[in-house]
């Protein structure tokens, strides 16, 4: 007689242990198709798409918080069911795959390869402690700004990769005991790895759901919003954060080490040894300056994503980046990831499920403050900070900008409200990759996400809120 | 013979790497240790990747390796490797072998050490690492999680050593739980060679529910106790009746080290019910070895 042995079981049993979400999800999406779409569905004009999309979205986020199956194949299985269940042709769903804010994405993460792989981290460094001088309070506030400011331009995980090297030298070069050293690694790390974050608010070029949420109004017929445009809602708030997180973090994080002597002497050497600035270096520079001026002037025209691609060309073109490096700090899932969910926030607002979303959200807190533009830009704020500290700031802004698109109120402020409350992805170790990066970096403890982040996500939410109300509306 | 022994950190590893390396010492077996570090999240991954990729050149490295600097220092200094030379350690001599990194150490030890870099879920990681190579003994640190008795009982295919609340300034008696099952033999050949190569006295316990101790309770007694004589370990024999697990964790002391067999339950009875092993690492505030 047919007997399994123990070893099959114990196999068995572990496959289950590692794939219970997958198998969860399935579970749950199986019965979902079963059940009867919600009543409230029947009035839009594609209940059962909009009803089957909901689903696929269920699924999608469940498998990217728990990741029991690569990425790419939680991408293809956006792509697979949107055909399966009848949302959409094959050819639509393949046409909605590819945009440019997914050659954006694909160009930035390449764009920050070639600028990580050039060494300006040294150069940087040196400038950045020329500014501020040897006062930990000094470093930590220019570590902040400068980041901010950088990472507007050049995206959030680019300058964490680059200033992380710089700070954890001024640490260790304190002392070689991390407990003594364990409040300034944290002061530091967190001011180059929030001020990043902050700042990718600043440009469309800062992060890939800027672009996407661009794509989205040009998409569902709201308007196009220039690189400038973005700059103009984008920056102020930006400027007002911080000064705020320089004060929020000195206040969270008070090193006894006041300044930073030895430290910076011991980092001014390792720079100077890397000699003078070569020809190559001033070329990376010069083409990043040629795409920056490109996404300026002609991203309307020929889409951010192109530009960022003529970047990486010319990188390749001239010698200045291996394609080995290219392709193995690329991460394609990631790329195919991003373009399935943009696919599905496609027909998240073409079958209404947008629509149906946002209109009940909207019902339910409409007794708290009546049919209020504050109410409305509050709920989108909300939900996307909340949303990003649990998914990423692209996903999230790929799921929801749809629904918030669809909430009432003028789109392209409530579109802005949402990507820039992406950016407050501040409170959980994977809630971004910068803040991924100082974890990494074993000097800084889970629960101190939570106690500065925590502050900085209030902080930011009040910004924002003030700025959408007070500034905006002049322009 | 080859052991695995898991270190997380020098300011909690500390035990385990001394008592584990004493006992691979013992059975002149090779060890490998492996730091098994939080993996970042994939959609992050690549990014986190390039960062780390981007202090390597600052002479920056993973904290792992730190961990595994020390962890090579110690087996060193303690004499597992019986060696004089000390700079087999170079962080830039890494290899990348598929899911894992291995660090390369020049010069020739007395025994093998290999030193692994894993990144991933604790369990999931001893699991394909044991997988990957023959060993025979996992060796682990205590655990906060109570889940992780069962796992790693129950999924990782060596023997398990945990090393719970161990003082290494203390002189330690072997605890050697004694019934008849299968694995009972094994346990204490296994006990045996670590009491004789530590100078350990052995104290055999054998639990019975009722007060009649069933015939293959007295032969294993007997036999446990005719293996240690022969090897001119130091013995005494307890006989208790009550509920295994309660007795064997009252019985033992803070100065005891447990061995004990596996269960040969089925790993669907396991999973359900659990198993006496099960239980008693999961109360156990003491090293116990459960050997498979």
């Amino acid at each position: 007689m047919f007997q399994i042995s123990n070893q099959v079981i114990a196999n068995v049993l572990y496959w289950i242990r590692q794939k219970r979400w997958l198998l969860l999800t399935i579970i749950v999406g199986i019965v979902l198709y079963l059940l009867p779409a919600p009543s409230g569905m029947s009035d839009l004009s594609r209940p059962d798409d909009a009803y089957h999309t909901l689903i696929i979205v269920i699924m999608t986020l469940v498998l990217i918080i728990t990741e029991p199956v690569p990425l790419p194949a939680v991408a293809m299985m956006i792509l697979i069911l949107q055909v399966v269940f009848g949302i959409a042709e094959p050819n639509e769903v393949a046409s909605s795959f590819m945009s440019d804010a997914v050659f954006f994405i694909m160009g930035s993460l390449m764009l920050a390869v070639s600028i990580v792989k050039q060494g300006l981290d040294s150069r940087l460094a040196l400038g950045i402690i020329r500014l501020t001088g040897n006062k930990t309070w000094r470093i930590a506030a220019g570590f902040t700004t400068i980041c901010a400011l950088l990472s507007s331009f050049i995206g959030e995980h680019t300058v964490t990769a680059m200033m992380m090297p710089v700070g954890l030298i001024l640490v260790r070069s304190t002392s070689s005991d991390p407990k003594k050293v364990a409040v300034l690694a944290s002061l530091l790390l967190f001011s180059i790895a929030y001020g990043s974050a902050m700042g990718s608010i600043g440009t469309p070029s800062g992060g890939g759901r800027n672009v996407i949420m661009m794509g989205y109004w040009t998409e569902f017929g709201h308007g196009t919003v220039s690189y400038l445009q973005w700059m103009k809602h984008a920056y102020p708030m930006l400027l007002f954060q911080i000064p705020l997180a320089v004060i929020i973090l000195l206040m969270t994080f008070r090193p006894k080490q006041r300044v930073l002597d030895t430290a910076v002497r011991k980092l001014k050497v390792q720079v100077t040894k890397g000699g003078k600035m070569q020809g190559k270096e001033y070329l990376v520079i010069a083409v990043f300056m040629g795409v920056f001026l490109g996404w300026v002037f002609l991203g309307h025209t020929i889409g951010l994503g192109i530009i960022a691609l003529i970047g990486v060309f010319v990188y390749l073109a001239f010698g200045l980046v291996d394609w080995s490096d290219l392709n193995r700090n690329t991460n394609w899932g990631v790329i195919l990831l991003f373009g399935a969910a943009i696919s599905i926030g496609i027909q998240i607002n073409y079958t209404g499920l947008a629509q149906w979303i946002a209109g009940g959200a909207m019902d339910a807190l409409q007794f708290v403050a009546g049919d209020s533009p504050l109410l409305q830009i509050t709920v989108a704020i909300l939900l996307s900070a909340i949303l990003t500290n649990f998914l990423s700031n692209a996903a999230a802004v790929a799921v929801i900008g749809p629904i918030v698109l669809n909430m009432g109120g003028d789109p392209i402020i409530m579109g802005f409200a949402a990507a820039l409350a992406s950016a407050f992805a501040y409170l959980t170790v994977v809630a971004s990759p910068t803040c991924m990066i100082i974890h990494s970096s074993g000097l800084v403890k889970r629960g101190d996400f939570l106690k500065a982040g925590g502050k900085l996500f209030i902080m930011s939410v009040i910004v924002l809120l003030l700025v959408s109300q007070l500034l905006w509306p002049l322009f | 013979m080859k052991f695995l022994l898991a270190v997380g950190s020098k300011e909690y590893s500390e035990p385990t790497l001394n008592i584990g390396s004493r006992i691979a010492k013992a059975f002149d077996a090779d060890l490998s240790v492996v730091y098994v570090g939080s993996k970042p999240k994939e959609m992050f991954a690549g990014r986190v990747n390039l960062a780390l990729d981007s202090m390597v050149k600052w002479e920056i490295y993973h904290p792992g390796i730190d961990v595994l600097r020390w962890a090579f220092d110690y087996l060193n200094s303690s004499g597992y490797l019986e060696s004089e030379q000390v700079n087999g350690f170079n962080p830039e001599n890494i290899v990348q072998e598929n899911d894992r990194i291995r660090m390369v150490l020049q010069g020739s030890y007395g025994r093998k050490v290999d030193l692994i870099l894993r990144e991933g879920e604790i369990i999931d990681e001893l699991r394909r690492e044991a997988q990957k190579e023959d060993y025979t003994l996992t060796i682990i640190g205590g655990s906060q999680k109570r889940s992780m008795a069962h796992d790693l009982i129950q999924y990782i295919p060596t023997s398990i050593f945990v090393v719970k609340s161990f003082d290494t300034r203390r002189d330690y008696r072997l605890l050697l739980l004694v019934d008849d099952s299968k694995a009972t033999k094994r346990a204490v050949r296994f006990g045996a060679t670590i009491a004789a190569n530590q100078g350990m006295e052995v104290d055999t316990l054998t639990v019975s529910k009722s007060e009649n101790f069933g015939p293959g309770y007295s032969r294993a007694a007997k036999a446990a106790g005719r293996f240690l004589k022969s090897k001119g370990i130091p013995h005494k024999q307890h006989f208790l009746t009550g509920d295994p697990v309660d007795t064997f964790v009252e019985f033992a002391n803070e100065t005891h080290l447990m061995v004990m067999g596996a269960s040969s339950k089925s790993p669907l009875r396991k999973f359900f019910l659990g198993s006496k092993p099960i239980k008693t690492l999961e109360k156990a505030a003491f090293p116990i070895l459960i050997v498979k």
